[in-house]
């Protein structure tokens, strides 16, 4: 098993969060922790999950990075986080 | 204007010419604007004919299919064929209507969170919350259909917003984005790779039509001189006659190719994804090869098998920038091509009944390389991919990842209405027929004159063959028995049918097949125990292929 946290912005769009939660359980991770906040400008959804499974990080990144709404994915320690540092941190799209 | 017009005009704008559809309470703004456009609209018989139709249209042409119902259950009824275009990546749209906006969320009549149960199956989806968004929302649906690794899209539109007037807000972006081409490091690697290697082998996907790579795929072949496997979507990108052309690999591929991926140094994926009906074994597959991937959608790279060189982005770039003379593999060229003489198909079987492969083989050579096949899933399945002769994988239609029995019938009528001219043939089967059997309504109203080969052995034939083989002959809900006459079934809904059952009859049915200038139905019945050989069985590796001889030996024991 192994465990990891994904820090993710994608576009606030019908169903967005829903969309990456229903493939990270498609792709058999276990979620351990959730964290979603607007951005300022109102346009993102900044997100931080905790997951846990037997496969590859890289599974799950590869799968949320092509949805059509994601900017942005990326693999941080869980205390690397926060509004600062999210503010920061420009859209890809 | 209003924002069903908005809809239909953005449509038109996209070039679409066929619609699939049934229509319902909450789409009938739809096609009231429909009255007054130039798209024309095919009614099917049931939704799912709809997206399945529209998905072999797709297949068929490279366009984007499009397919539309109501809410609620037309809505639900499309979902098997959106799953079956997501598992294939075959580029759609469908719309659906809604209920009105104040309504959603109330469980209303006809209500069902479409955009919520199509999540897992589409590559996004929309749901309309204004008139004057939805030229926008059409425009990039398509863009998403067909862009990169194509795939469906659904746009849900609630009937208040369909009837809302507006101003038309004219949105252009039908463009398709560019794909990136792959690395010159991973190519440069790649070459190196392809120079050491004495046992390459090439595994052709899908990708490769999809990605309108054909020529540069044969150009990279006839180059390199790389002996080719095919998956079943990847049948035709390599001639079935070419030299190099091993046959299909996988569950039921050929001694040949699956020998030579097992036994290769080199692997290289074009345009495939490692599917476990490919592969078998996963950790048995391929053991003593390098893997080179070459696909456009970065997650299908080392999600089953760690690829040494992965070669991400357009393909056709990819392809002609690896064409490079490998003279080192000339012996293994030569062995992989000399056991495909040697293991090449015997249609010379014992008994008098039709022997389906037989029948296939006889009529992929009179029908020619314009025909176009659709068939269901299931042992006739197999057979076509095993024994028609396919020139380019756009003449194969047929469901791939999903197996969606009744796709068949539907997916002809949406390649005969792209290619009104073609010799359209759905090969079927007892079990699978039935499951969109009322299409043939369909037919008759079009007088699409496809052509059906129906292969009748009375049970579930593949389910059958399993449980023979894999669970001790315990024979559990195969048995088809009771079929209806299948011919009488056809006449009564207007499509000419026959029976044939000898084998000495084959030659003189596909003549009267192919001579009738409408629809028409071939009845063919075959041996009940008849199976497809060789198998390789579940969990095993394609190292551990059953053939027909063995197993009748072992049970001569």
């Amino acid at each position: 098993m192994i465990r990891f946290t994904l820090q993710v912005r994608v576009k606030q769009s019908e169903g967005a969060l829903v969309r990456i939660l229903g493939v990270t359980r498609r792709r058999r991770f276990d979620l351990l922790h959730l964290t979603a906040d607007t951005t300022e400008d109102g346009h993102f959804l900044d997100i931080q999950m905790t997951v846990r499974a037997d496969r590859a990080e890289n599974t799950l990144v590869r799968q949320i990075e092509k949805l059509e709404d994601v900017s942005q994915v990326e693999v941080v320690e869980p205390d690397e986080i926060g509004g600062e540092r999210r503010a920061a941190r420009s859209s890809a799209r | 204007m209003k924002g069903a017009e908005f809809l239909v005009k953005a449509l038109e704008h996209e070039g679409v010419e066929l619609i699939f559809g049934y229509p319902g309470g909450a789409i009938m703004p739809v096609y009231d604007a429909l009255l007054d456009s130039k798209i024309r609209h095919i009614l099917v018989r049931h939704e799912q004919a709809a997206a399945l139709a529209a998905d072999g249209y797709a297949r068929a042409t490279g366009k984007v299919g499009v397919c539309m119902a109501t809410s609620g259950p037309g809505a639900t009824n499309l979902v098997t064929g959106i799953a079956n275009a997501y598992m294939d990546s075959v580029p759609m749209v469908a719309i659906t209507g809604q209920v009105s906006t104040a309504l959603m969320g109330t469980d209303a009549f006809q209500e069902v969170d479409i955009f919520g149960i199509t999540m897992p199956v589409v590559k996004h989806s929309f749901l309309a919350k204004t008139a004057a968004e939805l030229p926008r929302i059409v425009h990039e649906a398509f863009r998403i259909a067909r862009s990169g690794r194509p795939g469906p899209v659904l746009i849900d539109l609630p009937k208040d917003i369909a009837n809302t007037v507006a101003e038309y807000g004219f949105h252009e972006d039908a463009t398709s984005e560019e794909i990136a081409e792959a690395s010159k490091e991973s190519i440069t690697r790649a070459i190196a790779m392809m120079r050491e290697s004495r046992n390459p082998v090439v595994y052709a996907g899908g990708g490769i039509g999809m990605a309108n790579a054909l020529e540069e795929f044969r150009t990279f072949i006839d180059k390199t001189r790389i002996p080719v496997v095919a998956t079943l979507k990847g049948l035709g990108a390599l001639p079935t006659t070419h030299e190099l052309a091993l046959g299909m690999m996988g569950m039921h591929g050929t001694k040949t190719a699956n020998h030579a991926v097992q036994t290769c140094d080199l692997l290289i994926c074009v345009g495939a994804r490692f599917d476990d009906r490919a592969t078998g074994r996963l950790n048995a597959f391929a053991p003593n090869a390098k893997v080179i991937h070459l696909d456009v959608d970065r997650a299908e790279v080392s999600k089953l098998r760690r690829a040494d060189v992965p070669v991400i982005g357009n393909l056709r770039h990819a392809l002609k920038a690896l064409a490079c003379k490998l003279p080192n593999i000339e012996p293994w060229r030569r062995e992989c091509t000399t056991s495909k003489e040697t293991h090449a198909w015997d249609y010379d079987a014992p008994g008098t009944e039709v022997y389906a492969p037989g029948f296939l083989k006889s009529l992929s050579d009179r029908a020619g390389d314009d025909s176009i096949v659709a068939c269901d899933v299931g042992q006739h399945q197999m057979w076509v991919a095993q024994h028609f002769h396919f020139n380019r994988p756009s003449q194969h239609l047929s469901s791939g990842g999903l197996g969606t029995m009744g796709y068949g019938l539907p997916a002809a009528i949406g390649a005969q209405l792209a290619f009104p001219n073609a010799c359209v043939i759905n090969v079927s089967g007892d079990g699978s027929i039935m499951m969109n059997l009322q299409e043939l309504a369909t037919l008759r109203r079009y007088d699409l004159p496809v052509k059906i080969v129906l292969f009748d052995n009375r049970a579930l034939g593949m389910v059958r063959q399993w449980q023979e083989l894999f669970h001790d002959k315990r024979y559990s809900e195969v048995d088809l028995s009771d079929n209806p006459d299948f011919c009488r079934v056809a006449e009564s809904m207007g499509i000419p049918a026959f029976r044939v059952e000898d084998r000495a009859d084959v030659s003189g049915a596909i003549d009267r097949l192919l001579a009738e200038p409408g629809p028409v139905l071939a009845h063919v019945v075959i041996h009940q125990e008849a199976n497809v050989w060789p198998i390789v069985g579940p969990g095993r590796s394609n190292s551990e292929m059953l053939h027909q001889h063995e197993v009748a030996r072992e049970v001569a024991r």
